[in-house]
């Protein structure tokens, strides 16, 4: 899995970003975590004056609470009645010397939770990787004073015979001055679980909170690491370090409880058979695997796209945002600020200027970087598989993407723009919306994350897109009854982008355009646009009334089936709105005329018709409306 | 050379394991083959105990490309659970390797016979291979066609950048070829140049991790029943 060791070296690239707090869309904060580290939520604040004595204590504010705290392998895995403290912040169980005789619970007598908690605070205070605020704390902890003092500040609260109260009841409102303490409503399961940071308070220096100190970090980092278990060879970098066998969860979100490296599954004989252990089948160092993981954390919070809990994740080691393949050209252009307006290209003139607005911002990278793309998800709650992995040139990459986005293009008008106004725009769809027009508007997600996967082959290792999509979304292109008006506009103009990339496969690099090609005498081409005349011959009889559909998009699902039988029922149908347009439908008709003759005597029959002609229909379409406003244009100025 | 070899093998799909993900089940595939993988392949085409195989380079024909399915995989306690595999999809690669004798076996040294296994290594490629070929793992269906090296178009022949793939398992050295008592793992680093991966032999990989004591499993010439006893059996079955 040089997977994890790409992440690994995004790791070291980035460590100016450790501790760094920075927020998601959602207004959840992340961070780049230090080795041995981990993000708890914290609810009481204490600070402990430099010769280790209580200073002051507050419940902190709701959007201050998570806080960055040391952790060890044992630790960030406890579960149930194990007893593993963190090494510094914990909960109130493990850091106060007097829990039980305020009547906290402990479920085995002889083992309290406190003595192991500060055995290691000792060792850590005694090490010489020590700071003198980790001193500080460890003298002030060792006097077992800490709800005392809480209760004295007014934090904690104790029912009247002394004891710590467990449930709130509004009868304590006499003991606690006739209000509901702030503590009762920030820790939901009682106070005796609340969790508590530490701080150091100095009279004469200004200290740096003691969660955000990188000072801190290191010290417990070399700390921890003089106290790992023995080396052995680590399958991703091939060096002889401290291993692991506990890898971290939360990858994708806080509640995830799904491993990207776990084993289980002693009986099922995943590993069994040559190995007996799973240390045997493989080996991985606690450090490659707990910077590898922070990294991917990181990532994932800022720059994946999450869809039903299968991430896509594009990104390259020096931290340069990369442009998405998933993305549509509105989206590219919001990140390379030398695209201009995207809307007004033809094939070749957006293909250059695609070219110029990557070229513009492949000149900021580095030519050697790479671009990695990953693909996760679980099928099980425990354990997350990786999909897709690829690793790629960053110009290779760019290059593949200016590629799919000059061929796989079309004229779209469902994008809003800033301003709300919906624009037409010249380019690829986002593979998002592949899945909508393949599916319907209302596809779940499950197959909106399936599609999006069979798509990226196509996209960045210029595979063919499966037949199966592009058919799909033919049919609903056709069928314009079945749904509604803008959906189908939609829907039509990424089948027509689909069925362009179709045809540059077939013929080594040579598509349609949007604009009309008079020259083209494919039958399917042909037939495509005689109905868009049929269609804007209607309209514009109609004019003033209503929108509705015409006949001829009622019966394009039938025409694209029989084109000779249903042309002579839409031919018939137009006889009265040609009788009413007058001497103004004579273009139209003319038009009619013209391309049906272009159409040879045996190609004018009811075998089927391809994709090409949805592009002949919208092109035709397109160039009458073109024409039109135009036209209206020109009276205006007169 | 009377003992070297080169063939084409192809799949629709391979899944050359990543360690890393078989422990927990979610198997994902490295991005090429093992030498141990292909070593595999070509004892399924011929081998003998006499013999070892070494691989030599592989060539990467077709561009390296991942397609994940969802599995079904039946528990050995009953019912099943769910996972994700990662395969490569339409994997195409042209080998070269050959044999050299097994030194540790002294007991079949009146097999050393270079010309002699050749052939049959020949004649077993050209009919598909003695036993099945498969890619990695089971599931993956291979086929082995004869081939010279630098038959036909690959997709990175003419890429200039070398590629990397990180730290992989090489192979997995077992008692019977290394003569000591112990199952080791040995790990590298390939380099990928124009679509060729040129193989270190096993005993130059730096990286070595003892797995497990293990012996080698004991053969004597009694347990071992020769051509011409056989025919005689069966000649004497037929008469009756």
């Amino acid at each position: 899995m040089s997977c994890l060791m790409n992440l690994y070296e995004t790791y070291e690239a980035n460590k100016d970003f450790v501790g760094k707090i920075d927020y998601m869309h959602s207004g959840q904060s992340f961070t780049l975590l230090p080795v041995s580290h981990t993000t708890q939520t914290a609810h009481i604040e204490v600070a402990v004056t430099e010769d280790g004595s209580f200073h002051t204590a507050h419940v902190i504010d709701k959007n201050d609470r998570d806080t960055i705290i040391p952790c060890t392998e044992d630790s960030a895995s406890r579960a149930g009645a194990v007893i593993a403290p963190y090494p510094l912040h914990d909960k109130l169980s493990y850091v106060a010397g007097d829990f039980v005789s305020y009547g906290g619970k402990i479920k085995d007598k002889d083992h309290e939770p406190f003595s192991s908690y500060i055995n290691n605070l000792k060792k850590w205070a005694e090490s010489p990787f020590t700071t003198s605020q980790v001193k500080s704390i460890y003298t002030y902890l060792s006097k077992r004073l800490l709800i005392k003092d809480l209760v004295a500040e007014k934090i904690l609260w104790l029912d009247e015979n002394g004891q710590l109260i467990t449930k709130w009841n509004d009868k304590y409102k006499a003991l606690c001055g006739d209000k509901k303490p702030d503590i009762f409503s920030s820790v939901a399961s009682g106070q005796d679980s609340a969790f508590v940071r530490f701080t150091i308070y100095s009279k004469g220096k200004s200290l740096q909170k003691v969660w955000l100190d990188k000072e801190m970090y290191d010290s417990f980092t070399h700390f921890y690491n003089e106290q790992l278990s023995e080396r052995d060879l680590c399958f991703v970098s091939g060096q002889w370090l401290p291993a692991t066998e506990k890898h971290a969860n939360k990858i994708r979100n806080a509640g995830d409880k799904a491993k990207l490296i776990s084993a289980n599954d002693t009986s099922g004989f995943t590993y069994r058979g040559r190995f007996n252990e799973s240390h045997e089948a493989a080996s991985i160092s606690y450090e490659v695997s707990q910077k590898a993981h922070n990294a991917l954390k990181w990532l994932i919070r800022r720059q994946a796209r999450i869809v039903d809990n299968r991430v896509f994740l594009v990104w390259s080691i020096h931290n340069d945002k990369v442009i998405n393949p998933e993305d549509d050209i509105y989206d590219i252009s919001h990140l390379s600020a030398e695209m201009e307006d995207p809307s007004a290209y033809t094939n070749s003139e957006f293909a250059n200027q695609f070219k110029k607005a990557m070229d513009g911002y492949r000149n900021k990278l580095d030519p050697n970087a790479k671009v990695n793309i990953l693909i996760l998800d679980s099928a099980t709650t425990g354990r997350l598989a990786i999909l897709y992995y690829r690793s790629m040139q960053q110009n290779v990459y760019l290059q593949r993407l200016a590629d799919w986005h000059s061929q796989c293009v079309w004229q779209h008008d469902y994008r809003k723009g800033k301003d709300k106004q919906l624009l037409a725009y010249f380019g690829a769809p986002a593979t998002k919306d592949i899945a909508y027009a393949a599916y319907g508007s209302k596809a779940s997600d499950k197959v909106v994350k399936g599609l999006m996967e069979r798509m990226l082959p196509c996209i960045v290792d210029e595979k063919r897109v499966p037949k199966d999509i592009v058919h799909s979304t033919f049919y609903r292109a056709r069928n314009p009854v079945a749904i509604d008006r803008w959906e189908w506009e939609k829907t039509l103009s990424i089948a027509c982008a689909l069925i362009n990339r179709q045809e540059y496969e077939n013929n080594n690099g040579r598509g349609f355009t949007v604009a009309l090609d008079e020259q083209n005498i494919d039958r399917n081409y042909l037939f495509g646009r005689l109905l868009a005349i049929a269609d804007v011959l209607e309209h514009r009889a109609l004019k003033s009334e209503d929108w509705r559909l015409s006949n001829a998009t009622r019966y394009m699902n039938e025409f694209s089936e029989h084109p000779e039988r249903t042309w002579k029922t839409i031919q018939s149908s137009l006889v009265p709105y040609q009788a009413r347009l007058g001497h103004g439908g004579l273009y139209l008709t003319q038009l009619i005329d013209d391309v049906a003759a272009k159409i040879s005597y045996q190609d004018f029959d009811n075998q089927p018709l391809t994709g090409k002609f949805l592009l002949g229909f919208y092109s035709q379409r397109h160039q009458l409306y073109q024409k039109k406003k135009d036209a209206d244009s020109v009276t205006e100025t007169n | 050379m009377k003992n070297s070899y080169e063939f084409v093998v192809y799949g629709p799909y391979a899944l050359f394991t990543d360690p890393l993900t078989k422990i927990g089940g979610e198997k994902s595939t490295y991005q090429i083959p093992t030498y141990q993988a292909l070593k595999g392949i070509v004892e399924s085409v011929y081998w003998k105990p006499t013999i070892i195989h070494y691989i030599d380079a592989v060539r990467v024909m077709n561009v390296i490309r991942m397609e994940s399915k969802g599995i079904r995989p039946i528990e050995y306690g009953g019912g099943n659970t769910l996972a994700n595999y990662t395969y490569l999809k339409e994997p195409k690669y042209i080998v070269k390797g050959h044999f050299e004798f097994n030194m540790n076996r002294p007991d079949l040294e009146s097999d050393r016979n270079e010309g002699k296994h050749n052939s049959i290594f020949q004649r077993a490629l050209k009919a598909g291979g003695r036993r099945d070929i498969f890619l990695g793992t089971r599931e993956c269906q291979g086929y082995v066609e004869p081939c010279s090296f630098n038959e036909g178009s690959g997709f990175y022949d003419d890429r200039e950048e070398k590629i990397y793939f990180g730290t992989m398992v090489h192979g997995i050295s077992y008692p019977d070829e290394t003569g000591r008592n112990e199952l080791e793992v040995r790990l590298w680093q390939p380099v990928m140049n124009k679509g060729v991966i040129e193989f270190i032999r096993p005993e130059e990989c730096s990286e070595i991790r003892k797995v497990k004591e293990m012996t080698s499993k004991e053969f004597v010439l009694a347990d071992i029943e020769t051509a011409d006893s056989l025919l005689d059996a069966l000649e004497k079955g037929a008469m009756r």
